[in-house]
């Protein structure tokens, strides 16, 4: 009986170290999504000159605080795209970091994380400046993006200008590693936000965005289908604004 | 004047299995007290009318305050907004609210009002522990009775007010049931400042806060609840951030 009980006991403890062993490898590979998912990309348009500006007003010793007007009416369009897309002159609200989850990278969430993740965020000055230069804003979007990373600050931007004719460049960045499910999600906001009905109607819209118990924590499998699925609808919605 | 519950030394339950900054395990607590109430807007104007505080709202005059009508994450500049006016002067201040906790402070001014009263902050496990009073979980109640414990949003968005109970923001300390061992508020009403680190932390003007606030829905930051803990700068301020404040027990002489 003795022995029997020690087998038990080694038994349980091998069992116990495999499990915190997959705890923690699981825990790695999520950590390491979770930071791929806040990352921000820079755009390369005058980006020195705007990092130096930043730098020499020390914006981001201070808690808030923008560009003072005479220098950023002295930036380019390209280079106002750079500072909106690297600095957030507010802070921003506690509960809109998320916590990370042990998986994180087998889900397609509702919603990816804010622009910024120091922190801050957009001012409304710096949301009707993005937005009022959408037209001179998109291929810039798109330029950024096509060099093969969307970081949050993009995929917010996206969101701001609901930049639909982004979708065809969007399917074709997240086609070449199927890693950064948040591009799938930005697509699905896309389409809820362009109220088209196709979505609105499916299974992912319910358990994403309208059922009772859906937050901003709900996800679907990053599944082969699903992803196919959204990029398909998403294509479908980007046809249906062309026409 | 503040009024205490005990929670005894010992080891205990905390975190979630799903989440990585605050996994399920045990911790070792030495006995503490924590308040029975979040910090309340009179006991803040005692802490400023006897030191003359400035707090950093007042000296950065640039808050971001909320109205319905916004969408989810959203809130809007204002730059009178202060602990005396917590949305901004448009929307009204604490005048008959001083029983309501104290907000738009930041989790610098709530350490200063901690040195001053004598107290601190709860660390990331100590409320934690206190929150779960007893109970395993994410919640110390049964999820479908949340609404009798804590001041939340009931709407599914923010774009109209939420009228499902009296209190569009704050309500007064108190108002919604206790939880286990007595704590008021412990989910909603405010955000609570809590001291501490995650290990995910990258800056030093990170700090954090739990509990969930009277913003947050089942659809939007369900964060009232035991485990989740939530992300801010050490000088931000809003409406929905508060705290409550613990201490040591002081062994007695031998």
């Amino acid at each position: 009986m003795k022995h029997a009980t020690i087998a038990v006991i080694c038994l349980l403890g091998t069992t116990l170290a495999t499990g915190q062993d997959d705890m923690a490898k699981a825990g790695k590979a999520s950590e390491a999504y979770r930071a791929h998912r806040e990352l921000i990309t820079k755009p390369s348009f005058g980006l020195a000159k705007v990092e130096a500006l930043i730098k020499k007003y020390k914006l981001r010793d201070k808690e808030e605080g923008p560009l003072p007007a005479a220098e950023y009416k002295k930036l380019s369009s390209k280079e106002k795209f750079s500072y909106h897309m690297i600095y957030g002159e507010v802070s921003s609200q506690n509960c809109d970091a998320m916590p990370t989850f042990v998986d994180e990278e087998k889900h397609i969430y509702a919603y990816p994380p804010g622009a910024f993740q120091d922190e801050r965020g957009w001012s409304d000055a710096q949301m009707a400046e993005i937005k009022r230069n959408r037209n001179a804003f998109l291929p810039l979007l798109q330029q950024t993006i096509l060099k093969g990373k969307i970081g949050c600050n993009l995929k917010q931007a996206i969101l701001e200008l609901e930049a639909f004719e982004l979708i065809p460049t969007m399917c074709e960045v997240y086609k070449r590693k199927r890693y950064d499910h948040d591009i799938l999600s930005v697509m699905m906001i896309l389409m809820k936000e362009g109220k088209f009905k196709p979505f609105l109607e499916s299974a992912s819209y319910k358990k994403l965005y309208a059922d009772e118990e859906s937050s901003y924590q709900s996800f679907l499998v990053a599944n082969k289908e699903n992803q196919d699925l959204i990029m398909s609808r998403a294509t479908a919605f980007y046809a249906s604004k062309r026409k | 004047m503040i009024s205490w519950v005990t929670v005894p030394a010992g080891s205990y339950q905390v975190g979630a299995t799903e989440l990585i900054d605050n996994p399920r395990r045990n911790v070792a607590v030495r006995a503490f007290e924590i308040s029975k109430y979040e910090v309340t807007n009179q006991q803040f104007y005692a802490f400023v009318q006897a030191t003359g505080y400035v707090t950093d709202a007042e000296h950065s005059r640039n808050g971001r305050v909320f109205e319905p009508g916004l969408k989810e994450f959203r809130w809007i500049s204002d730059k009178t907004a202060n602990w005396h006016f917590p949305n901004g002067h448009s929307r009204g201040g604490i005048q008959g609210k001083m029983n309501h906790p104290v907000t738009r402070i930041s989790f610098r001014d709530a350490e200063a009002f901690c040195r001053w009263a004598g107290v601190r902050l709860p660390t990331l496990d100590e409320w934690e522990v206190a929150a779960r009073g007893g109970t395993d979980g994410r919640y110390f109640c049964d999820p479908s009775e949340l609404r009798q414990y804590a001041n939340i949003w009931g709407g599914r968005d923010h774009l109209k007010p939420d009228k499902s109970d009296p209190f569009l923001t704050t309500a007064p300390v108190g108002t919604f049931r206790p939880n286990p061992i007595g704590l008021y508020d412990m989910y909603g009403n405010v955000f609570e400042f809590c001291s501490g680190r995650l290990r995910s932390d990258t800056r030093d003007t990170q700090r954090h806060s739990r509990g969930g606030s009277w913003w947050c829905s089942k659809n939007s930051c369900c964060f009232f609840n035991s485990v989740d803990v939530g992300t801010v700068n050490i000088h931000a301020s809003f409406s929905n951030q508060g705290f409550r404040v613990a201490r040591d027990i002081k062994k007695p002489a031998e």
